[in-house]
């Protein structure tokens, strides 16, 4: 049990619960008619929310500060990874699923392990025109397929 | 007996040989639809609504309904015994009701067990088929006229018998689960209110009107935070994973899945009758049942058999059971069940009470292809077994991507927003800090699917007992219920004051 990150943990949940709260003042209290309107179980959850956060931190202080064997973290390839799914998600609707994926499953094969570029390439290339032609062609299903200028 | 006779009559329909093809059609479909983390039994069955209808123009009327429901409901049944397949070998819930299957089917995988998993996942989803199956035939109208009897009032208490049950999913520390509870249940808040219809917490984005989309929000926490924790732990899965040399369960296992598979049957059958409490909330409830009832609790998520077996025979007793209130009062309980009634009213027949005197050849047809198609599912599940737990031992340079890529796609097939995908991404990253730090995600989930019923039934009911508080202790059966919750939260707690062992979780 990581006692900084519990103590973070709970600051932050303490901050998500009083924004909700905060925010949920300011929804309609109108109902129709029912004595409860929309406003009331957000502001109770999120008050419960920053209760249980104190209650955390107060727990937190009580932790036995154990010494965690500090695993060495593959920052650069999740990083990697992380950006390329973001940029995946972000042109997938302009350059179309299949270019998308493609590349996306390229970066991801070759960051995991570098080497093997032909056969990277080839599962790349059989998964999205797989995905794309099974669920586009035969079941005619709704993904984006080419870029404009491509088509 | 009546029902017997149409029974047999029913058979006689559905082992037609066009019947028997598009039952075996449904179920293959229904598999993979349900193995693809996202796309879920909804989609997979209102894409195909289409295909069967040109598949079967040529038929009457009468019989293509039949043929297109065999089809439907086979994929609604399949995409039930296929979920489990990605929870247990990829930490990847298939659809909601297997999200439960990934706490301990997971373990079980990365432990080499994962051929048992499967192959129990699968028997007990059979049993359970059978089980609801013969419910259906005999209970059909005294459980309608029961789950008639469930008011809003009722359906609230039931939820909150459900919250109560996180006590069941926590780990090391209540007060994380409960904090993860309260959180899900607050992200349910967001979108369009039911009742009133004012927006909440949308900030005027389009995307978030509806609500998050439960897929989106399970599927990034477990799968992509999984994925996530690969990458950065190097994960060396390629040495330590044993030889799948298992594929049936041991006799120790199979022996102590009885009892799991029996109560998880019943469970979720009473529990899919109702409309709206569909096949996750009883695959939730039968877990914590069982972790509740069984000799061992302390193994529930580190990979006991039971965890696996309970869950999964509820969720396919449940979608057995939803079809009671579909056939006999017309009352679709849950998406999947809407879709269904739709496809049958596009044939012109009429789900309700008169369904069964005007077109006892569809629907008896469908019950006995139902009977059918489990078969068929377990026939073919058995031998795929082999080649399903072969996918973990893929090297995880391709696995992984893979996973994302498969997550990404199945979002975005049922969504068509990016805005989803980016969503998908964010509780990825969430999923991962949190699990890496014991803060429990099955509650997370759980609040975000008990939320709106929580809320909307009991705004319901005090709007019909004009803000009466009393009306949830006044109904017979939603005091019931109540008294149950609290009891299922203050006993262990009363048993541990006591000294006795319980295993209750240390710091409360």
């Amino acid at each position: 049990m990581s006692k900084t990150f519990d103590r973070i943990a709970a600051i932050t949940f303490l901050a998500v619960g009083a924004l909700f709260m905060v925010e949920s003042l300011r929804i309609s209290k109108s109902a129709y008619g029912s004595a409860v309107g929309p406003n009331v179980f957000p502001f109770l959850l999120g008050l419960i929310l920053v209760l249980l956060s104190i209650k955390l931190l107060f727990e937190t202080a009580r932790y036995v500060h154990s010494e965690s064997e500090k695993q060495p973290l593959q920052y650069k390839k999740f990083f990697i990874i992380l950006l390329a799914a973001v940029f995946y998600a972000a042109l997938l609707e302009t350059v179309g699923y299949v270019i998308t994926t493609f590349v996306f499953l390229v970066i991801g094969f070759q960051t995991m392990e570098k080497g093997g570029l032909w056969k990277s390439v080839l599962f790349a290339a059989c998964f999205s025109l797989g995905v794309y032609g099974l669920y586009v062609k035969l079941l005619q299903g709704t993904l984006p397929s080419w870029p404009i200028w491509l088509q | 007996m009546d029902a017997l006779t149409f029974l047999i009559d029913g058979f006689q329909t559905a082992l037609q040989p066009h019947n028997l093809f598009f039952a075996f059609l449904g179920v293959l479909i229904g598999t993979a639809v349900g193995v693809l983390p996202g796309i879920g039994p909804m989609s997979g069955v209102a894409l195909l609504i289409p295909v069967t209808a040109s598949m079967t123009s040529g038929l009457d009327p009468a019989q293509a309904a039949t043929s297109s429901i065999i089809l439907l409901a086979g994929v609604y049944y399949g995409a039930m015994y296929g979920g489990s397949t990605t929870s247990i070998l990829l930490n990847t819930p298939g659809e909601s009701s297997s999200v439960v299957t990934t706490l301990d089917g997971y373990q079980m995988a990365k432990q080499g067990r994962a051929g048992a998993a499967l192959s129990m996942a699968a028997i007990g989803s059979f049993v359970a088929g059978l089980v609801s199956l013969i419910a259906l035939v005999l209970l059909a109208e005294p459980l309608s006229n029961v789950a008639l009897k469930f008011g809003p009032a009722e359906y609230f208490s039931l939820m909150l018998l459900g919250l109560a049950a996180v006590s069941g999913l926590a780990g090391n520390s209540m007060t994380k689960a409960w904090m993860m509870t309260v959180f899900g249940l607050l992200l349910s808040t967001i979108g369009l209110d039911n009742v009133s219809g004012v927006a909440r917490f949308t900030y005027n984005i389009s995307f978030l009107y509806g609500g998050l989309e439960f897929l989106t929000v399970a599927v990034g926490l477990f799968a992509l935070g999984e994925v996530f924790k690969a990458i950065l732990h190097k994960e060396k899965n390629d040495g330590e994973i044993a030889k799948i040399g298992r594929i049936l369960p041991s006799k120790a296992e199979a022996k102590e899945s009885v009892g799991p598979i029996a109560r998880g049957s019943l469970l979720g059958f009473f529990v899919g009758v109702l409309p709206g409490a569909g096949a996750t909330l009883a695959s939730f409830f039968s877990y914590i049942m069982e972790k509740k009832l069984s000799k061992t609790p302390e193994k529930f998520g580190k990979g006991t058999i039971a965890g696996v077996a309970a869950p999964e025979s509820a969720n396919n007793a449940a979608s057995g059971g939803a079809m009671i209130p579909l056939l006999t009062l017309g009352i679709p309980g849950s998406g999947t069940t809407a879709i269904l009634m739709g496809a049958l009213i596009m044939y012109n027949v009429q789900p309700g009470p008169l369904l069964f005197d005007e077109h006892p050849d569809v629907a008896w047809g469908l019950i006995a292809s139902m009977f059918i198609g489990n078969v068929m599912l377990l026939i073919l599940n058995m031998p795929l077994v082999k080649i399903f737990a072969k996918i973990i031992e893929t090297p995880t340079k391709y696995l992984l991507p893979l996973i994302v890529a498969i997550s990404v796609f199945g979002v975005y097939a049922v969504q068509v927003t990016i805005f989803d995908v980016f969503l998908l991404i964010g509780f990825g990253l969430l999923g991962y800090l949190l699990a890496q730090h014991d803060f429990p995600l099955a509650p997370l989930v759980l609040g975000l699917v008990l939320g709106p019923m929580i809320e909307n039934n009991m705004r319901r009911a005090l709007t019909a007992s004009n803000g009466d508080f009393m009306v949830f202790f006044e109904k017979p059966i939603s005091l019931v219920l109540l008294i149950i919750a609290f009891l299922w939260i203050v006993v262990p707690f009363i048993m541990k004051l006591k000294g006795k062992s319980i295993i209750v979780n240390e710091d409360m």
